[in-house]
């Protein structure tokens, strides 16, 4: 009984020491260690990577658009603002001294309650121009990223790129052949205001030509 | 989330669970010379002994703790994540495997071994006033801790999915027990998540040496105790099933609780100490992390 007796109030002395510590609204931040421990993953990736990127992607739990919603790293002695681009990606720092810290993810909005997830893509060419073995080798290049993750990949093949525009009057994407000629590719909905077009591999080599930059450009497995 | 969550606080279930079902927490890279740490407090409810029809209530502390080298600490059980790939971790491993007295209990978490009295119940009255005291193993040698080396390897189907074992060996009362454990755990996988519920379910074989010692009865304790002389073997020793709910409160802070039901299988099960082959443990503990 005494072990009970002091097991208790043990545990009501630790439930009493929790809330005084929760300045945290609920749903409201991401653990920087847990968001650390998946995107250094891509870091410490020893395969080609050259034509990709590793961004932290904020997914709001109820829709939310990402104008002026900035990303904070928030610790004991760090405080860091993360600008978040239309999809809600940033780049995430890797930082020991905010992994000490246990610091937390927050956002510049109260009341807006979210989960993050990795996301690689291709990095957009300034030129707006991509050969079309080049984004093919950029596909196989995530693929393989992908199959180191996740033994599940193995299954999967590169099938294309998704090119994905703020809007309708930024996209344009044509697809330039190697012996002359040039077919424009049709745009897709992409919920959220976003525009995308899917740009299948296929065996004639060629250009791939984007009128502005594309917001995202997504490797497609199937 | 992601592995994560796997982040399940293996330790809730060293008291628990007597250590059988010790599982190890997912590799976590983290920056070189950092560590990541959780402690905390809580309750457990399990049988007193594996087998045993009557519950205790214990006090159960926690502990997890991996450090950026792949050495980790993991209730009963440390190792060291030698695997580079995400989908295959794999090291050696030690796992303190708790005793046993005549009340069953774990070692030092009641701090009662009455050990005296196994010298001094002989005959048939001191067996009569056995027999009222059901539940406790009056009679029966004590078995001291063992500490038991081995290999673990885990290997991800998939983020969510992945298939874990062990083989340790050192347990018994000649420490030349042997257990084999093989599972499959299903881990909560999104990052940011409040509330991350585990699954697991696996079997556990045990050679001869180790069920003689947990669940066979010598001639000479089935002659000052309530029990049969019974000559345990080898093989299928448990199937257990697990389910792990972490509710995170803030980076700190959280509560894990752990619910695992084990069967008792082949010449286990059909030990005369065993009074209930299925049996549940609960724990919950509120844990921080550093």
């Amino acid at each position: 009984m005494p072990h009970a007796r002091r097991l208790l109030a043990s545990i009501v002395l630790l439930l009493a020491a929790a809330p005084a510590c929760a300045q945290l609204r609920d749903g409201e931040w991401v653990s920087y260690r847990d968001a650390y421990r998946v995107m250094v993953v891509f870091e410490k990736y020893g395969g080609p990577k050259n034509f990709l990127q590793s961004q932290l992607q904020v997914l709001p739990r109820e829709r939310a658009g990402f104008d002026g919603l900035q990303l904070t790293l928030a610790g004991k002695s760090t405080e860091l603002h993360l600008a978040l681009d239309a999809l809600g990606r940033t780049r995430l720092p890797l930082q020991k001294a905010a992994y000490d810290e246990n610091a937390a993810l927050v956002l510049n909005r109260k009341g807006v309650p979210f989960t993050v997830r990795p996301q690689v893509s291709i990095v957009a060419r300034p030129d707006g121009v991509y050969d079309s073995a080049e984004l093919r080798a950029a596909c196989v290049q995530a693929l393989e990223f992908a199959r180191h993750v996740d033994a599940g990949a193995r299954g999967r093949q590169c099938v294309g790129a998704r090119f994905v525009f703020l809007d309708k009057g930024e996209g344009g994407v044509r697809l330039r052949r190697e012996g002359g000629g040039e077919q424009g590719l049709p745009m897709q909905d992409a919920g959220d205001g976003m525009q995308a077009v899917l740009v299948r591999f296929g065996a004639q080599p060629g250009q791939v030509v984007t009128v502005n930059a594309p917001l995202a450009i997504l490797p497609v497995f199937e | 989330m992601n592995k994560l969550l796997s982040l399940a606080l293996g330790a809730a279930c060293s008291v628990g669970c007597g250590g059988a079902w010790a599982q190890t927490p997912a590799a976590n890279p983290m920056p070189d010379g950092s560590r990541d740490m959780y402690v905390g407090l809580g309750a457990v409810s399990a049988p007193r002994y594996e087998g045993a029809g009557s519950r205790k209530v214990s006090a159960l502390p926690v502990l997890q703790v991996q450090w950026s080298s792949g050495f980790f600490v993991s209730g009963m059980s440390a190792g060291l994540h030698l695997g580079v790939s995400p989908t295959f971790e794999f090291g050696p491993l030690l796992a303190v495997l708790p005793g046993r007295d005549e009340s069953g209990s774990g070692t030092g978490l009641d701090g009662i071994g009455p050990n005296a009295v196994a010298g001094l119940t002989s005959g048939p009255l001191d067996k009569s006033a056995m027999l009222m005291r059901g539940g406790t193993l009056t009679g029966i040698a004590e078995i001291g801790a063992r500490l038991q080396g081995g290999v673990f390897a885990n290997y991800y189907l998939t983020p969510q999915w992945r298939l874990t074992g062990n083989a340790l060996y050192g347990s018994g009362r000649e420490h030349d027990g042997a257990r084999l454990q093989l599972g499959v755990q299903r881990l909560a996988a999104s990052l940011g998540e409040r509330h991350h519920v585990a699954l697991s379910a696996g079997l556990t074989l045990a050679n001869r040496n180790d069920n003689q010692t947990y669940f066979g009865v010598t001639a000479l304790e089935a002659s000052r105790s309530r029990f049969a002389q019974y000559a345990a073997g080898g093989g299928l020793r448990d199937a257990h099933l697990g389910l792990r709910w972490n509710w995170t409160w803030t980076p700190s802070w959280l509560l894990t609780t752990n619910v695992q039901a084990e069967r008792l299988l082949g010449s286990a099960k059909d030990s005369p100490l065993v009074e209930r082959p299925t049996n549940v443990t609960v724990s919950t503990a509120i844990g921080y992390r550093f």
